[in-house]
C-alpha cells in the first residue's frame, strides 16, 4: 500500500462517504503523514460544513422585480419602436408604390385634372352652404343637447 | 407534492402573474445569493449577479419544458453566471468587511478570534481556487445539495463531479497546509 493510494481516499473518507478498508484502514494507523493528511481533511470538512450561508439582503426581492419591470419596459418599448417603424416603411412602400403606379399608368395627369375638379367643387359647395351656418350651428346644438339629457336620464335611471 | 406545487408556481409565473414571480423570487433568493456569494466573494456583486439570474429566469421561463425541476434549472442558471464572471479577478479581499467586523468583535475572546482566523484563511483559500472548484463547494456544503443535483445542473457525470470536488478539497487542504508553513 503507498501513500498516493491512501492520500486519494482521504477526502472521500473525511465526507463520510467511503469506510476505510482494512488495507487503507491499517496504513492510516501506521503512515503519520497519511494520518494528519486525513486529520487536516476532517478539519476542512467541518469547517466547511460550519461555513456561514450568507442571505439575501433586505429588499431584494423589491429592487429584483423592479428590474425585471425595468427590464420588461425596455423590451416593450423596443418592440413597439419596431412595429412602429415596420408600420411606417409598409406606409411609405404603400404610398411610394401607388405613386409609382399613377405615373407609370399615366393615371397622375388624370389624376391631378380630378383634384381641381373636386377642389373647384369643394369651394362653390363652401360658398352655398355659408349663408345657413348659423342655422346648421343651432340644429346640431339642439341635437347635441337632446342626446346630452337622454345620456343624463338613462345614468340615473341606471343607478 | 413539491413538484406539483413547482409546476403550478411556473404555470402562474408564465401566465404572467407577478405575485407568482414574487413567490418564486421569494423562494429561492437566499439559496441564488448564497451559492453566488460564496462563489464570487464580493456581496455586493453577488446581488448585482443574483438579479440577473433572476432576470433570465423570467425571461426563460416561457421556454422552460419542465423537463428537469426547476432549482436544477435554477442551479445551471447561477453556474452559467459565475463561470462568466469567472474572467474577472477573484474578489478575495472583498470579503474583508464582514470579516474585519467579525474579529472586531471577536475581540479578545481567543477562541473566538481562532474560528475567525480560521475561517478568514479558509475563505481566502477558496477565492484562489478555480471558479468551477467554488461553484462546487459553494452548492455541495449548501442546504445538502446532493451530487445527482450538481451533476444534472452542471451537465456533468456524476463521477466527474465527484472527482472536481475531491480535486477541490485537495487543492483546498494542501493551500491552508501551506499558509500554517
Amino acid at each position: 500500500m503507498f501513500c498516493d493510494e491512501a492520500l486519494d481516499a482521504v477526502e472521500a473518507i473525511a465526507a463520510g462517504e467511503v469506510m476505510p478498508d482494512g488495507r487503507v484502514a491499517s496504513h492510516l494507523a501506521t503512515c503519520p503523514n497519511c494520518a494528519s493528511a486525513l486529520e487536516s481533511a476532517r478539519q476542512l470538512e467541518t469547517s466547511l460544513r460550519q461555513r456561514p450561508a450568507p442571505a439575501a439582503p433586505a429588499q431584494f426581492t423589491a429592487r429584483t422585480l423592479a428590474r425585471v419591470r425595468r427590464a420588461r419596459w425596455r423590451s416593450d418599448q423596443f418592440v413597439d419602436i419596431g412595429f412602429n417603424l415596420a408600420i411606417g416603411a409598409v406606409v411609405a412602400a404603400v404610398v411610394g408604390g401607388v405613386w409609382m403606379l399613377f405615373h407609370r399608368t399615366g393615371l397622375a395627369a388624370v389624376s391631378r385634372d380630378a383634384a381641381d375638379l373636386f377642389g373647384s367643387g369643394f369651394v362653390v359647395f363652401a360658398r352655398r352652404v355659408a349663408p345657413s351656418l348659423p342655422l346648421y350651428a343651432g340644429a346640431a346644438l339642439l341635437l347635441v343637447t337632446a342626446l346630452g339629457i337622454w345620456w343624463w336620464a338613462e345614468r340615473d335611471a341606471a343607478l | 407534492m413539491e413538484d406539483v406545487h413547482e409546476r403550478e408556481l411556473v404555470e402562474r409565473c408564465r401566465s404572467g402573474e407577478e405575485h407568482a414571480f414574487q413567490e418564486l423570487v421569494d423562494r429561492y433568493k437566499d439559496l441564488v445569493f448564497a451559492l453566488i456569494a460564496r462563489t464570487v466573494g464580493d456581496r455586493s456583486r453577488a446581488e448585482d449577479l443574483a438579479q440577473d439570474v433572476f432576470l433570465r429566469i423570467h425571461r426563460g421561463l416561457p421556454y422552460f419544458r419542465g423537463e428537469a425541476r426547476l432549482s436544477t434549472w435554477i442551479y445551471r442558471i447561477v453556474a452559467n453566471v459565475c463561470l462568466q464572471e469567472q474572467t474577472r479577478p477573484p474578489a478575495a479581499a472583498s470579503l474583508d468587511d464582514e470579516r474585519t467586523h467579525a474579529k472586531a468583535l471577536a475581540g479578545t475572546h481567543d477562541r473566538q478570534f481562532g474560528d475567525f482566523e480560521l475561517r478568514d484563511r479558509l475563505e481566502k483559500a477558496i477565492a484562489r481556487l478555480p471558479a468551477n472548484y467554488r461553484l462546487l463547494i459553494a452548492a455541495h456544503y449548501l442546504q445538502g445539495v446532493q451530487y445527482e443535483g450538481l451533476a444534472d445542473a452542471l451537465q456533468l457525470p456524476l463521477g466527474t463531479v465527484k472527482t472536481q470536488l475531491y480535486r477541490a478539497k485537495q487543492q483546498l487542504r494542501r493551500m491552508l497546509e501551506t499558509d500554517l508553513k
